[in-house]
């Protein structure tokens, strides 16, 4: 009898493809929707705020941001960045704004209000409004502001606080942050109501509400797993899941079963201790925006023993609080959501660094989640998630002995990423990993 | 140097050292507090009885300590104010205030806050719209910059002093638009250059001092017979920031700058601060709604449902068409750091309202460095050009 | 009585001389020389004597290019983009839209009605000027001449997919080892530069006719990238590296006249023919 060789990949799960398929199903969705004259809405990141408010009120949403990545894959990003370009936007703009402008022109003004045919994925079509937010970056509103050149669709734009450190804690500081969320979400909701010509339906905003928490929660839950060793979810795994639980997709009692199963597949392999790689020799960190389209790059890291047990903050559910006695789904949205902008503050005062921006909580996952090593991930049109990791890099050694690799890239110019390139640099990376892991030891820290 | 120089030439003399007046006031035993940006409410620093002092970058130094920190695709002007704060070169400030104004600020003063030692150190988060709740945010932010900089100070703030403050500091503003009527005649009185070093000035002294600087200068100008001669174009400047002469002397050496759209021309200055009864209302309604930059995100109408792009167009720029035609000008040069992406979304919009009247205008970038100047000269150059029969 | 233009350019300085009629009585090319603007007395020498003319002749002179601001002996500096639109339009008289390829530079200028309403410029990045198509000639061993005529042999072009020169030199021989053909090769790298000038040119509307001036467009490889890449004709001058000098001396002719006009006499200046010097 022959055996064959088996190559050493990664072991995905087998209930994160239903998770991943709701992604692909929430655009269909959106293009059925405007097919039967429903409103779809375009939508920015908003950190659970105007999400869940849409899908209470049964209106779709896609995400030009996500959809970027889309563009960027497919290839025909670089059609519309050339529109951006040649209607005067400076070319060292976000690359997801720059496609999605070009998007817009193109089927705005070239196709009179038509998808364009060669759009992947069906398109987006022309949206009800643009919920756009004020988290992480400028771009995220000022883009769908410059929308305006090419559609006559009001935009909102939800605030996401993002105080000092030392200053959240000021007496009344945290009230004030959500009383704003909550007056916010009022106006928000008024907004919609009038655009949509019908009333919040309140008690499945309630519902939604809870949903949206007891989703987060279990699969809050799953990636507190992959504290095992050895972890039993890689990064790719967590990529695919992903999106279904921050930007509320599919019918959520689904949803969250779909979480559940993954909760009870995940705590299966956690008592068998079985790993996501096979023999799990380092365990890394990602920051921040994955090369969507050169994901089997993870593969070939798998097979030297490359795992990657943690990644970026901004897309991870927030630590669990109990809402159970807010009545308000408003505040219980407020709250939930604050706990993604500041519930690492605490930590962040009583570890004494000030870089808020996402930086400090990586400081935390490479602590808690024991981390070798991060990859580090600039992307050249993505500053807000690139300009803190030198600052992370240095965080991480200074505070942890845990150092990082950068391999450069971009959201949209997927020419900028060479994966030969940064596999030529994983093994000199691995000696240097072993070389801190015995530093570690030496100052007597316990990964 | 001249102890007694005044008006024009005490800018100019400041203008080559900024610092001077700051560091003989401390050297007396007064706190200067530093902060980056148009969004500080100097007011209560100044009510406080603390000296405000803006701090600018500095594009003749290389940036070199920065480097571990902050990425080369970044904002050169936060990158250079944090390369400059980590060379010592602002030793003499007591404190620094820095504010959630846009992402290269935010992400900049984390770093900042961390890497040095001052005294003391605030962050001011600023909302990103002017709805009511944002407001009201914003003043709570307000008050509690008001509460740390207290303790720092060792005293309350008293509502008297602090509208004395908001007086005086209204005065300067009415003072530089003043100064700027003096661009209305053909030809204007005063060169751009010329006021880009006295409100450079006027913002490294305490206010009452650099009052008397801009009267002074206003005086001089209207009195004196060499002015600037007469050029076949008047210009509107748009930016973010203009912090540097050598740049205004690239516009003026073929043009007229008349009015200057930047933190480094009237942008501060423009309205007053309204006096209300809590004088952190009026300033916090000034500081949000009335600066206008393009990181705070405008519409036509709150919760507009319907949008119409002209109207919202004429909404966020209207005010400077009216500029265009008070001034007479009949060019705009919109200028740009590269990395600068609240207002380098706006520029196709900008250019869109300023075709709208007929009005010619250009976009040029730079990447703060004296050897990018060369191009910019010949891009100047090049559109004026265009205007100019 | 004469006019000159002499445009000063980072590899080579180019002299017109043009009558009152606008008719051109000299025109020659020379080196800038490695030490940069130094040699534009001599070039405007050549063309005096092509000419038997005197520097006394010459009733104005307009200096444009990179050294325009430090000639000694011009009466005015005016942008070369404002010179190449003159020029282009003085041969091609429907041209909107002029693109202009140099050895470190691109430009593109908006037309409309012979005055120049608008530019673009990129002087800022070799990868998206004549530089471009140097470092890979000298990479591959080839002459600059010969790259246009080898890459039109191409029947499919190898895509270059690098941004910046240095990586492309990279690409391209990692491409001559995989075994492809070094004319598919060329043709990539041709679309290449191509793309990059025609997304400069399309911020302005590209209108037609369009003319394509510069070093670059004698490359008969670049002129049919250049259509490629702008899906509409080109027009190309006889001599494309002489349309800024031209434009130049078109334009001092026509200041000469309008002062003239005005009952003024251009200051006449006690012109020497000095080198020029570096700008400070």
């Amino acid at each position: 009898m022959v055996t064959e060789q088996k190559k050493k990949t990664i072991s995905r799960l087998k209930t994160m493809y239903s998770l991943r398929n709701k992604v692909d199903e929430s655009y269909k969705k959106g293009l059925e929707a405007m097919k039967a004259g429903k409103p779809t809405v375009w939508g920015m990141l908003n950190a659970y705020f105007g999400d869940p408010v849409l899908k209470a009120m049964d209106v779709e949403v896609v995400y030009p941001e996500n959809y970027g990545a889309a563009l960027a894959a497919s290839g025909v990003a670089q059609k519309y960045l050339d529109c951006a370009d040649a209607d005067g936007f400076p070319t060292h703009l976000c690359g997801y704004s720059r496609a999605n402008l070009g998007y817009a022109a193109r089927m705005m003004k070239e196709l009179e209000g038509e998808i364009p045919p060669e759009a992947p994925m069906g398109g987006m079509p022309k949206p009800l409004f643009l919920m756009g937010s004020t988290i992480i970056c400028d771009a995220r509103y000022k883009w769908f502001q410059a929308l305006g050149r090419y559609m006559d669709v009001p935009v909102w734009t939800f605030e996401s606080p993002i105080p000092g450190v030392k200053e959240r804690f000021m007496e009344g500081s945290y009230e004030r942050m959500i009383e704003l969320g909550v007056k916010n979400l009022k106006e928000f909701v008024a907004f919609c109501e009038r655009l949509l010509g019908r009333k919040m339906d309140w008690g499945k905003l309630d519902e939604t509400v809870d949903l949206m928490i007891e989703i987060n929660r279990v699969w809050h839950d799953i990636n507190e797993m992959r504290k095992a060793r050895p972890c039993p979810v890689h990064s790719r795994d967590f990529w695919s899941a992903m999106p279904p639980a921050l930007f509320l997709m599919g019918e959520l009692k689904d949803t969250l079963q779909c979480y559940r199963n993954m909760y009870d597949e995940v705590k299966d392999r956690v008592n068998r201790r079985a790993g996501a790689v096979e023999e799990e020799r380092y365990r890394l960190m990602f920051a921040e925006l994955p090369p969507w389209h050169s994901l089997g790059f993870f593969d070939r890291l798998a097979e030297r023993g490359w795992n990657f047990v943690i990644e970026s903050y901004g897309y991870h559910p927030p630590r669990p609080v109990d809402l159970s006695g807010v009545k308000d789904p408003l505040e219980r949205i407020t709250r939930f959501s604050l706990e993604v902008f500041v519930g690492f503050y605490k930590s962040a005062l009583e570890d004494n660094v000030s870089a808020a921006s996402f930086a400090y909580p990586l400081m935390g996952y490479a602590r808690d989640w024991k981390c070798d090593g991060a990859l580090l991930h600039p992307l050249i049109s993505c500053r807000s998630a690139s300009t803190h990791l030198p600052y992370v890099a240095s965080l991480l050694m200074e505070r942890l002995k845990v150092p990082s690799l950068t391999v450069e890239g971009d959201i949209v110019d997927l020419r900028l990423f060479d994966p030969e390139a940064a596999m030529a640099k994983a093994e000199p990376f691995e000696e240097t990993m072993e070389h801190y892991k015995r530093i570690r030891k030496q100052e007597g820290l316990d990964w | 140097m001249a102890k007694n120089a005044t008006g024009l030439d005490r800018a100019r003399e400041i203008y080559q050292d900024r610092s001077r007046r700051a560091r003989e006031l401390k050297a007396e035993g007064r706190k200067i507090i530093g902060y980056p940006c148009a969004y500080v409410p100097v007011e209560i620093i100044t009510a406080l009885d603390l000296v405000p002092y803006r701090i600018y970058a500095d594009i003749e130094e290389p940036v070199t300590e920065a480097d571990r920190a902050l990425p080369a695709a970044f904002c050169p002007v936060m990158r250079s104010c944090l390369d400059c704060a980590l060379k010592g070169k602002d030793d003499f400030l007591d404190g620094v205030v820095a504010t959630h104004s846009c992402d290269p600020q935010e992400k900049t003063a984390r770093v900042w806050e961390s890497h040095t030692g001052y005294p003391y150190f605030h962050f001011i988060d600023i909302p990103g719209t002017i709805r009511p709740e944002a407001v009201e945010y914003y003043e709570g932010q307000l008050s509690d910059f008001k509460k740390t900089l207290e303790i720092f100070a060792g005293r309350k703030l008293s509502q008297a002093r602090l509208k004395e403050a908001v007086q005086l500091h209204n005065q300067q503003r009415s003072l530089v638009r003043a100064l700027y009527e003096l661009t209305k005649p053909e030809p204007p009185l005063i060169s751009g250059t010329e006021i880009l070093q006295v409100i450079k000035s006027l913002l490294s002294l305490p206010v009452a001092e650099g009052n008397a600087l801009i009267s002074q200068a206003i005086d001089e100008v209207k009195a004196r017979r060499n002015g600037p001669g007469k050029k076949p174009a008047r210009l509107l400047t748009w930016g973010a920031t203009m912090d540097d002469a050598d740049i205004m002397d690239i516009f003026e050496a073929g043009a007229n700058v008349v009015m200057d759209e930047s933190c480094g021309g009237i942008r501060p200055f423009r309205t007053d601060v309204k006096l209300t009864q809590d004088p952190l209302n009026g300033l916090s309604r000034y500081y949000l709604k009335d600066i206008s930059c393009a990181r705070t995100f405008r519409e036509a109408a709150l919760g507009e449902t319907t949008k119409n792009y002209a109207a919202d167009i004429e909404s966020r720029f209207g005010y400077l068409k009216a500029i265009v035609r008070d001034w007479k000008v009949n060019g705009a040069i919109l200028i740009l750091v590269r990395f600068c992406d609240p207002f380098a979304f706006e520029v196709p919009s900008l250019r869109d309202y300023f075709d709208s009247f007929g009005l010619p205008s250009t976009y040029v970038e730079y990447d703060y460095t004296k050897g990018s100047l060369a191009p910019l000269r010949t891009r100047v150059e090049a559109f004026l050009e265009t205007i100019i029969r | 009585m004469y006019f000159a233009g002499i445009d000063i350019g980072s590899t080579m300085t180019k002299a017109v001389l043009v009558d009152t009629g606008g008719r051109v009585v000299s025109a020659v090319k020379g080196p800038t020389g490695p030490e940069h603007r130094r040699l534009a007395n001599e070039v405007m020498r050549m063309a005096l004597d092509q000419a038997t003319l005197r520097l006394e002749d010459i009733a104005y002179v307009v200096a444009t290019g990179y050294g325009r601001l430090n000639v000694p002996f011009a009466d005015r500096q005016i942008t070369e983009l404002t010179c190449h639109a003159r020029g282009v339009f003085s041969q091609f008289s429907d041209v909107r839209t002029a693109i202009d390829i140099g050895g470190q530079d691109a430009k593109c200028m908006k037309i409309h009605e012979g005055r120049m309403v608008d530019f673009a410029m990129n002087d800022k990045c070799a990868a998206g000027t004549g530089r471009f198509l140097e470092v890979i000639a000298g990479t591959l061993g080839i002459r600059l001449e010969d790259m246009g005529g080898m890459s039109l042999k191409s029947a499919k072009k190898v895509q270059i997919a690098s941004f910046c020169t240095i990586f492309a030199q990279q690409e391209v021989i990692a491409r001559l080892s995989e075994g492809e053909k070094v004319e598919d090769i060329l043709a990539g790298l041709h679309d290449a530069l191509a793309s990059r000038v025609a997304a400069l040119a399309r911020r302005l509307k590209v209108e037609p006719d369009v003319v394509l001036t510069g070093g670059v467009a004698r490359n008969a490889g670049m002129v049919k990238a250049m259509k490629d890449n702008l899906g509409c004709e080109l027009l190309v001058p006889e001599d494309p590296l002489l349309t800024g000098a031209l434009g130049a001396a078109l334009l001092a002719r026509e200041r000469a006249t309008e002062a003239a006009a005005r009952g003024e006499t251009v200051a006449a200046k006690a012109r020497r023919m000095e080198k020029a010097t570096f700008f400070k």
